[in-house]
């Protein structure tokens, strides 16, 4: 990741690949003012999954916080902001702590749409928050 | 409303619902090996019913899916703004109608409602027939498939199921995991 920028990747050294086959399938109801991006980065605690990708999710925000090119952020004003469509993974670090990298596409009160990424600790959720993560689990975990 | 910042700290905002809190913030619940299927949704019918008679008929009562984009020939969705009643926090609004429209992506969540009847769950982002892109709370039985099947990847969910119940911290009724019945 670049310095002053967390929502952008610097540029890989290596192209990596990696195998592996897809695991357990968990389905997660998060609750009111829970962060989504650390819902589920506590649901792969709570389940025991070390890396996940996002099967499905949907569900409503406060406000939506996006990440923007600059390192800055775009707030979308609610309540609600309705998650329309999202994909993401989990990744868990050394130390076995799940990561999560999710963007999505966000519509406000009149239906107009945002997209980006979601930024962790500033996506409360509203009413409630759908989730299906199914587990990757990778041939050889040391690489993972 | 939306506003861009450049950088700076805000503490986000939590509401108060109606109802009393909920010491369990996440319900979750798994199962041991994924089943997928690949479904194409029949022109001419309604999100729903293409839904959920050929999951149902495949012995599949609660799903999560992917629906990829496709042309529907009608489709309705709603917004949530904040319940004027005070009855919940939101609700969601009539039913917009985005004529003749296309949907880009979007997640449905298949479960039953509290009459155990089957229930569909869906968002998504579209594009209206006068090519606004929007996005909402799509409303299934009023939305009727195009001309050209959609493709939708189901992740079935077995060992337990997708049912909705009345959430008293919310005041709504909401889908959430249960041990099948």
């Amino acid at each position: 990741m670049t310095a002053d920028n967390p929502t952008r990747q610097a540029p890989s050294q290596v192209v990596t690949t990696e195998t592996g086959r897809m695991g357990r399938v968990a389905y997660a109801r998060i609750a009111p003012n829970e962060d989504l991006v650390q819902g589920i980065e506590k649901m792969c605690l709570a389940e025991g999954f070390e890396n996940a990708f996002v099967r499905g999710g949907l569900g409503s925000l406060v406000d939506a916080c996006l990440g923007t090119l600059d390192g800055g952020y775009q707030q979308v004003t609610g309540p609600a902001v309705e998650v329309v469509s999202m994909a993401g993974e989990v990744r868990s670090t050394e130390s076995g702590t799940p990561v999560a990298s999710l963007a999505g596409i966000v519509a406000d009160t009149d239906g107009n749409v945002y997209g980006g990424p979601f930024l962790a600790g500033w996506n409360p959720v509203c009413m409630t928050f759908e989730v299906t993560l199914e587990e990757w689990l990778p041939d050889n975990p040391d690489t993972a | 409303m939306t506003r861009t910042i450049k950088t700076g700290y805000h503490h986000p905002r939590m509401l108060r619902h109606a109802g009393s809190f909920n010491p369990v913030r996440i319900q979750s619940m798994h199962y041991q090996s994924g089943r997928h299927i690949r479904l194409e949704l029949t022109p001419g019918r309604t999100l729903y019913d293409a839904l959920v008679e050929p999951l149902y008929k495949i012995g599949v009562t609660s799903a999560s899916t992917t629906i990829l984009g496709g042309y529907f020939d009608h489709l309705e969705y709603c917004v949530a703004p904040p319940d004027s009643s005070g009855k919940a926090v939101i609700a969601y609004s009539s039913p917009i109608d985005a004529g003749e429209a296309f949907m880009v992506f979007g997640n449905a969540t298949f479960g039953k409602d509290m009459e155990g009847r089957p229930l569909v769950h869906c968002h998504a982002t579209l594009r209206t027939e006068t090519g606004q892109v929007k996005g909402g709370h799509i409303v299934p039985q009023a939305s009727v498939i195009g001309p050209t099947p959609l493709s939708v990847l189901v992740t079935a969910i077995e060992g337990f199921e997708l049912r909705q119940a009345f959430d008293e911290e919310t005041n709504i009724p909401l889908l959430k995991p249960h041990r099948e019945s």
